[in-house]
């Protein structure tokens, strides 16, 4: 059986001490990230780059893949805790985890927090395992006019479900796009847009662009309105849950896996979209929907096993199809592209040891974070003790030095202050920035896919609709820009995505 | 009088899109644009970029237009002091090596909020410093002066 030999080398991949030490580093350093609001992982993963460029490529993926769902996982802690979501996707978690936690049962939430995340984090490696097969047969067919259009699709797809104004995304996906032409004309040798600077010739960085959107700029809006965090006092009693507990808990469970997995596919779901969802979804099916918003288990168990489902899955479209669902996929992919590894629908039969290594890695470091976290959440308790004026000057820093490592160029440094001070623009006018980072990291790629399906086809625009599968892409993505002009889904998806 | 209220956010960004795609268009002017079957290298540029002005022209038009949506106030501190600790470290770490380098971000980002004490500010940032050198210097060996050269 091919997906029992394909897991089994990954494991054997994910196994290797080296691999195993990178997972548990990426698991912890994601959980403390998680657990400090007022940093994210898109920036900690770019601010982690330069520091893979040493690893083989499948070490580094397992290492930033580790502190994806590491981040997932430790902000439920701070959600539980101190009612503050450390990440978006913890939003939901504080409603009624915070709740339990001021009830004392604060060990019992971050218990059934950690089991509903470890259940779903399983669930969604077999669901990924399984998909990867025919996703990549599927993927063999392709060729640059499929390519084309299946990056116009994850494109659209990721803006129509993404947060904000359509409109908006739209426009920034453009705007990221024209920063990815910039640089060196790879058919004709022309310098594009370089204004004569040397350092542009390669083309713009994209962990400067990463870390000055959503980190600096991030930063300077955080600082104008200061938070007030506290922690709750009590101690954590018992952190294990009562039979009664697990069984109110465990349907949640599976129903908030299920619906994490399909929502984490879709491109743009990425993490936001699956907790609410499930949170609507318990709330709904519950006997007593009224307990809810007052300590019910089924509000954190849901969400949180939604959320990490969600964070898994969405690898999916990029270890199969090599196209990012949102922007910190897009991360990925520039790391990947770093290590010389050039993503597309290839990516699996290519580099099947990195596709399966990162796949089995999941599961791998889903288990350390059940093991590592639970003992240690006094440590994650402190952690929230370090107060943010000394955690931003910190972290500006390291950014600075990040951002001159990837290169040793200064230049990177002055185009992240450039990025801090459009992010802080963009918060300011209320633009979500993620668009702009899916365009940037996929331009170039869809620059040089467009020229050579044209090639191809000698200037026929036709080809993307007489060519079968690109026909069925492009239908889709009709179809979402269609439903986007209906006024009834516009209703719902604000609903849907409204915090 | 709503028809005079502007929604500011939709204008600035509107007038911030066109004024990249009016950029590109002038950096882009002398790119041969070629035609579809064989692209130039000011194709791609050209196409975004007269997307991008489309986007900004419907944004400022919608901006004038709809009712006024605010922005919160700009607080100059956190701003200035992020971007001038960002600025000071590049302006210095080739020059002055990355532990004065350090020691100097770490200082004036702290400036961004009121809360920094200074004798805790001071502390904190030579203990960076430090721990920076270590790990970025020694440990990763990132390239860059430990001392003034």
């Amino acid at each position: 059986m091919d997906l029992f030999n394909n897991l089994l080398m990954g494991l054997s991949t994910a196994l290797e001490l080296n691999n195993l030490l990178f997972c548990l580093i990426g698991v912890v350093i994601g959980t403390a990230i998680g657990v400090l609001p007022g940093i994210g992982p898109i920036p900690t993963v770019a601010l982690l780059l330069p520091f893979t460029f040493g690893l083989s490529p499948a070490s580094a993926m397992i290492m930033l893949a580790g502190i994806f769902y590491g981040a997932q996982y430790g902000g439920s802690t701070t959600a539980i805790l101190v009612n503050v979501p450390g990440e978006t996707s913890s939003v939901v978690t504080c409603i009624d985890g915070h709740e339990m936690a001021k009830q004392g049962k604060a060990g019992t939430a971050l218990a059934i927090a950690a089991i509903a995340s470890f259940f779903a984090g399983t669930m969604a490696t077999i669901v990924i395992a399984v998909l990867s097969v025919p996703l990549s047969v599927l993927a063999l067919k392709f060729t640059a006019v499929e390519y084309f259009s299946l990056l116009v699709l994850g494109l659209i797809a990721a803006v129509v479900l993404a947060h904000g104004s359509v409109a908006k995304s739209l426009a920034m996906v453009l705007l990221g796009l024209l920063l990815g032409l910039v640089g060196i004309d790879v058919s004709s040798g022309v310098a594009r847009m370089t204004f004569g600077i040397a350092a542009l010739s390669d083309g713009l960085d994209f962990v400067p662009i990463a870390m000055g959107l959503f980190g600096l700029g991030e930063i300077i809006a955080n600082l104008e309105r200061p938070a007030e965090r506290r922690v709750v006092s009590q101690s954590i009693r018992s952190l294990i849950p009562s039979r009664e507990d697990l069984r109110a808990a465990f349907p949640a469970m599976v129903r908030g896996t299920t619906l994490g997995s399909v929502l984490g596919v879709l491109p743009g779901g990425g993490a936001a979209l699956p907790p609410f969802s499930s949170y609507a979804l318990e709330k709904k099916l519950a006997r007593d929907p009224s307990r809810f918003g007052k300590g019910a288990i089924e509000g954190v168990a849901g969400p949180e096993a939604a959320n990490n489902a969600g964070a898994q899955t969405s690898f999916i479209p990029l270890l199969t199809l090599g196209i990012p669902a949102n922007a910190l996929m897009a991360l990925m992919i520039g790391a990947l592209m770093m290590q010389g590894i050039q993503p597309g629908p290839q990516i699996m039969t290519e580099q099947p040891k990195l596709v399966w290594g990162v796949i089995a890695s999941m599961w791998v470091g889903n288990l350390m974070l059940l093991v590592i976290n639970l003992p240690l959440i006094g440590l994650w308790v402190s952690m929230l003790k370090i107060p943010y004026r000394l955690l931003f000057p910190a972290i500006v820093l390291f950014c600075c030095i990040g951002t001159y490592g990837i290169a040793n160029s200064l230049f990177n440094v002055w185009l992240m202050t450039g990025c801090a001070l459009l992010g802080y623009f963009f918060i300011k006018i209320g633009v979500e920035p993620a668009p702009l980072l899916l365009g940037l990291v996929l331009g170039p790629q869809l620059e040089e896919n467009f020229r050579r399906a044209m090639l191809i086809a000698d200037g026929d625009f036709t080809v993307f609709l007489s060519r079968p599968i690109s026909a069925v892409i492009l239908g889709v993505v009709a179809i979402l820009l269609v439903a986007l002009l209906s006024p009834a889904i516009l209703k719902t998806r604000k609903e849907a995505l409204a915090e | 009088m709503t028809r005079f209220r502007i929604d500011l956010q939709d204008l600035l960004f509107g007038l911030f899109l066109v004024a990249v795609a009016t950029g590109t268009l002038v950096a882009t002017r002398n790119l041969t644009v070629g035609h579809a079957a064989d692209m130039g290298p000011g194709y791609m540029p050209r196409v975004v970029a007269f997307a991008l002005m489309g986007f900004g022209l419907f944004f400022t038009g919608r901006g004038l237009w709809r009712v006024r949506v605010g922005i919160a106030p700009v607080q100059l501190r956190p701003l200035l002091a992020i971007v001038a600790s960002v600025g000071v470290f590049a302006l210095t770490a080739e020059r002055l090596g990355l532990a004065i380098a350090s020691v100097v971000t770490v200082i004036l980002a702290s400036l961004a909020t009121r809360e920094g004490r200074i004798v805790e500010t001071i502390a904190f940032a030579i203990l960076l410093s430090g721990a920076a050198v270590l790990l970025f210097v020694k440990l990763l060996g990132l390239p860059i002066p430990i001392w003034p050269r």
